[in-house]
């Protein structure tokens, strides 16, 4: 694996060419609004352009068949690109909340944009390590009948332990309680947002509700149940994270197109009625 | 009260439950023992569970060739050796043979613009092929359904290329059967031949019990590879002529483990597989040479507690036992061996005597570094990493597929890119055997020891000539699914092709699909290489050598 030292070989170099980036413009424009111009033209075209070479990584991503460079460089400078857009809108706009009805509804979209991009990159550098701690790994497309093969199996067991044991105590409380669990994934906002705390608590409690009236026998039916219900709550972590994960790009691309349809015909009113 | 039945009576699985052509008669059999090479044998040193009448009945079979047909090819993993019983064989001396001809194909490197036409050209189905591509190289073979590639013009053949001729009793392909090392040459048949095709059990049963085919086979041995490994171990760079005549005299070699060890492997885990492991040599005896492994993995262990701790494993060109010699020699009192040395598979070693040793080599040599001591004084958890990659055999790998999962996002880039390279289906399954957060996925290991290779018929599964990646000519695959049912790591996948119209192809006599072979060829004809590497946009994933640790170490 990659030493975080050749992880970041290129970033240094990055950071120096987000601040030049930066710089040449902001510098520009304060010449020339000195000289009485109008920078809002260059910044505004320096901003399209950068946000040209953001939409770019999405190209990059489909043409993997062709050298175009590691996409983690891509992510890299991409993640640096984004934040260096928000720069130049602010320095492209003189504001942070500019003054007209399109360009209100233009920088919420750019806002918008750009915060999901960071709770993305955020959300991608929190869950990974939290799926690996589960010890669990699945495909998100296999959650399903991972879930479906984990009730099977209680229902297995609920079932051997009526026969086994003549009672119906633990049968009658997973169809009341734990049934409702194993159906399909459960507590999404709370692992999503506590790693399930939420959930394991409400099935510990509902083992612990019934152990009282259970006896050896059928505790150690509890027990196996038990488990199964733990491997349900990892399954269901993964499932809200990899959802997550997959989804929030559901939210970024589009928004990404509808900010540069809305840029272009910015650019287009710009250049007809305002020059 | 009667006891619960929970168990099924069948009969115990035998040794020759599966003979390896069911074609061999008992007339067949009187004719082998009548022939020169095979009467010379003494039948009776055989034990009486392992008679040769059986072993030549149920190991060996009779193959009839015709005039170019190809036997064995250079670079072959193979498991059988050859008797020529009739007819002529020629053997292609070097530099061999073009690898085309041998029903090979040489990866070309697609351009930039037939590397971009990608995404047009691949079709919305996948596993398209053209449905011609497949039938210039075969013919049947005579008496069986098996298909072989053949060499189209014989003469034009044996103008251009240097060749000799092999003829009746003539015995090849033994050290390649036996040391599973890829086949030095290639073979074909010059005249309507007939061979004795013995699989390297029989062949180890012969070698072990007939004095005579044992020393041939050394002498072969000995005279082919033997001096040149010893030339090549560092041990005895600096032996003069004489000196490694001697000690390539007195060496002696040994195989340990099974052939078709993935059987076991998918059967056995963990701590029952160690236990199942042949026995090298045992901690606590006294060490009768050193050994070289030349093939295949061995694990060096120490007892702990009930079991066996890994401290390392060997492949090709370790040794072991040094220490112990050296320090037994220095101090000129005998010394037991402090660890064991196990096969992990099969694994092929020479033993080069003590006394030999003592003799030529340990004059010169400096005092060998303790390295094992050191290994065992590591806290326990360190060695949980090796013991699982020896355990699950993943120390074959050259270029396994590592996913750090503490930084991958299970976004698929990586297996996207690669369907995008390879017509729509990719050549890996993002899923596999975890530790801690590593992940060794079902993608194509391109291993050391190539079991894989081991029985295609056609050779199609081969090693490339650039950098010794494992692949398949889709041209001369014919579906037989040997390597996939092989691969121990469940890597190679058959897949049902499809014409250009989408349609499934499918075989006219029985409506079966025609299947081809697939499997990770790490980007061979695209720029850039792997795809799935450079599509990680978090850097989690990595082609990697387990025979480096330290990749493990990185974070």
């Amino acid at each position: 694996m990659k030493t975080a030292r050749q992880r970041f070989t290129f970033l240094p170099a990055v950071l120096l060419g987000t601040f030049v980036a930066f710089l040449v413009p902001w510098l520009w424009s304060r010449q020339n609004s000195l000289q009485l111009g109008d920078p809002a033209l260059v910044t505004g075209w320096w901003l399209f352009a950068v946000m040209l070479f953001l939409g770019a990584f999405n190209a990059r991503k489909k043409l993997s068949m062709l050298p175009l460079g590691n996409a983690s460089t891509w992510l890299m400078i991409h993640v640096a690109a984004g934040l260096l857009t928000l720069a130049l809108f602010w320095l492209h706009t003189g504001s942070l909340w500019p003054t007209g009805l399109y360009e209100r509804v233009l920088a919420a979209l750019f806002y918008t944009l750009g915060f999901s991009g960071i709770v993305g990159w955020i959300m991608q550098r929190v869950y990974p390590r939290q799926l690996s701690d589960t010890g669990v790994e699945v495909i998100y497309e296999r959650i399903p009948s991972e879930i479906a093969e984990l009730r099977e199996k209680a229902e297995a067991l609920v079932l051997n332990c009526t026969k086994e044991t003549g009672s119906e105590t633990l049968a009658r409380h997973y169809l009341e309680t734990l049934h409702w669990f194993f159906c399909k994934p459960r507590f999404f906002a709370n692992h999503a947002l506590s790693g399930g705390k939420k959930a394991r608590a409400w099935y510990r409690q509902q083992c612990d509700a019934v152990r009282l009236y259970l006896n050896e026998a059928e505790r150690s039916f509890l027990d196996r149940l038990t488990l199964l219900a733990e491997r349900k709550a990892e399954v269901d972590f993964h499932f809200a994270a990899q959802t997550l994960m997959k989804r929030w790009l559901l939210l970024h691309v589009p928004l990404t197109a509808a900010v540069m349809l809305l840029v272009v015909w910015h650019i287009v009113l710009v250049h007809i009625y305002a020059l | 009260m009667a006891a619960t039945d929970t168990s099924t009576p069948v009969t115990r699985p035998q040794r020759w439950d599966q003979p390896f052509g069911p074609e061999v008669t008992e007339a067949d059999v009187a004719r082998l023992l009548a022939r020169p090479e095979i009467a010379a044998i003494r039948a009776d040193r055989f034990p009486a569970r392992l008679p040769l009448h059986e072993i030549l009945r149920n190991d060996a079979r009779i193959v009839r060739f015709q005039p170019g047909d190809l036997i064995v090819r250079e670079g072959d993993y193979g498991n059988s050796a050859f008797l020529i019983l009739s007819g002529k064989v020629r053997v292609v001396l070097p530099p061999g043979l073009p690898r085309e001809i041998l029903g090979r194909h040489e990866v070309r490197r697609k351009g930039w613009w037939r590397s971009l036409a990608q995404l047009w050209k691949n079709r919305s189905v996948p596993e398209v092929r053209a449905a011609s591509d497949s039938t210039e190289f075969f013919r049947k073979s005579e008496g069986s359904s098996e298909q072989r590639v053949f060499l189209q013009d014989v003469p034009a053949i044996l103008d251009r290329n240097k060749t000799a001729v092999l003829e009746s009793g003539a015995l090849f392909g033994e050290l390649a059967a036996l040391g599973r090392v890829p086949r030095t040459a290639t073979m074909f048949a010059e005249s309507e031949s007939e061979l004795l095709e013995i699989r390297w059990q029989g062949l180890r049963e012969i070698r072990r019990f007939d004095d005579g085919w044992r020393r041939m086979i050394d002498e072969r041995y000995r005279t082919n590879a033997l001096r040149a490994h010893l030339l090549a171990t560092p041990l005895f760079a600096g032996l003069d002529e004489s000196a490694l005549s001697q000690l390539t005299e007195h060496t002696l070699f040994e195989t340990y483990g099974a052939f078709d060890w993935h059987v076991s492997y998918q059967q056995l885990q963990g701590a029952e597989a160690v236990a199942h492991e042949p026995i090298i040599a045992a901690q606590g005896d006294h060490p009768d040479g050193l050994l070289l492994v030349r093939a295949g993995f061995a694990r060096v262990s120490v007892k702990l507690g009930h079991g066996r701790r890994t401290l390392t494993y060997l492949g090709a060109g370790d040794q072991f036992g040094l220490e112990e010699l050296y320090d037994a020699w220095r101090a000129g009192q005998p010394r037991s061996l402090e660890t064991t040395l196990s096969a992990v598979g099969y694994v092929d070693v020479l033993r080069v005597p003590t006394d030999a040793l003592e003799k030529l080599v340990f004059g010169k040599l400096s005092a060998p570094p303790r390295r094992l001591a050191a290994a065992a004084a590591r806290p326990l958890a360190q060695d949980a990493l090796l013991e699982w990659l020896v355990d699950e055999r993943f120390i074959n790998g050259t270029q396994a597929m590592l996913i750090d999962l503490d930084r991958c996002t299970r976004c698929d880039d990586c297996v996207r890119a690669c369907a995008s390279t390879h017509e729509g289906n990719p050549r890996f399954i993002r899923h596999g055997k975890t530790f801690d957060h590593w992940m060794v996925t079902n993608a194509c290991m391109h291993c050391a020891d190539p079991v894989c290779m081991i029985g295609c018929p056609t050779g199609a599964i081969h090693r490339s000539e650039q950098g010794g990646t494992v692949v398949i000519n889709d041209n001369t695959c014919i579906g037989c699914s040997t390597c996939a049912n092989s691969c121990p790591y469940e890597n190679i996948v058959m897949v049902g092709i499809r014409d250009t119209g989408g349609r499934a192809l499918v075989d006219p006599r029985d409506q079966k699909p025609i299947l081809k072979a697939t499997k990770c060829d790490l980007c061979s004809g695209q720029l850039g290489g792997p795809a799935c590497v450079r599509a990680c946009p978090h850097d989690a994933l990595q082609r990697v050598d387990f025979r480096d640790l330290a990749v493990f170490g990185n974070k």
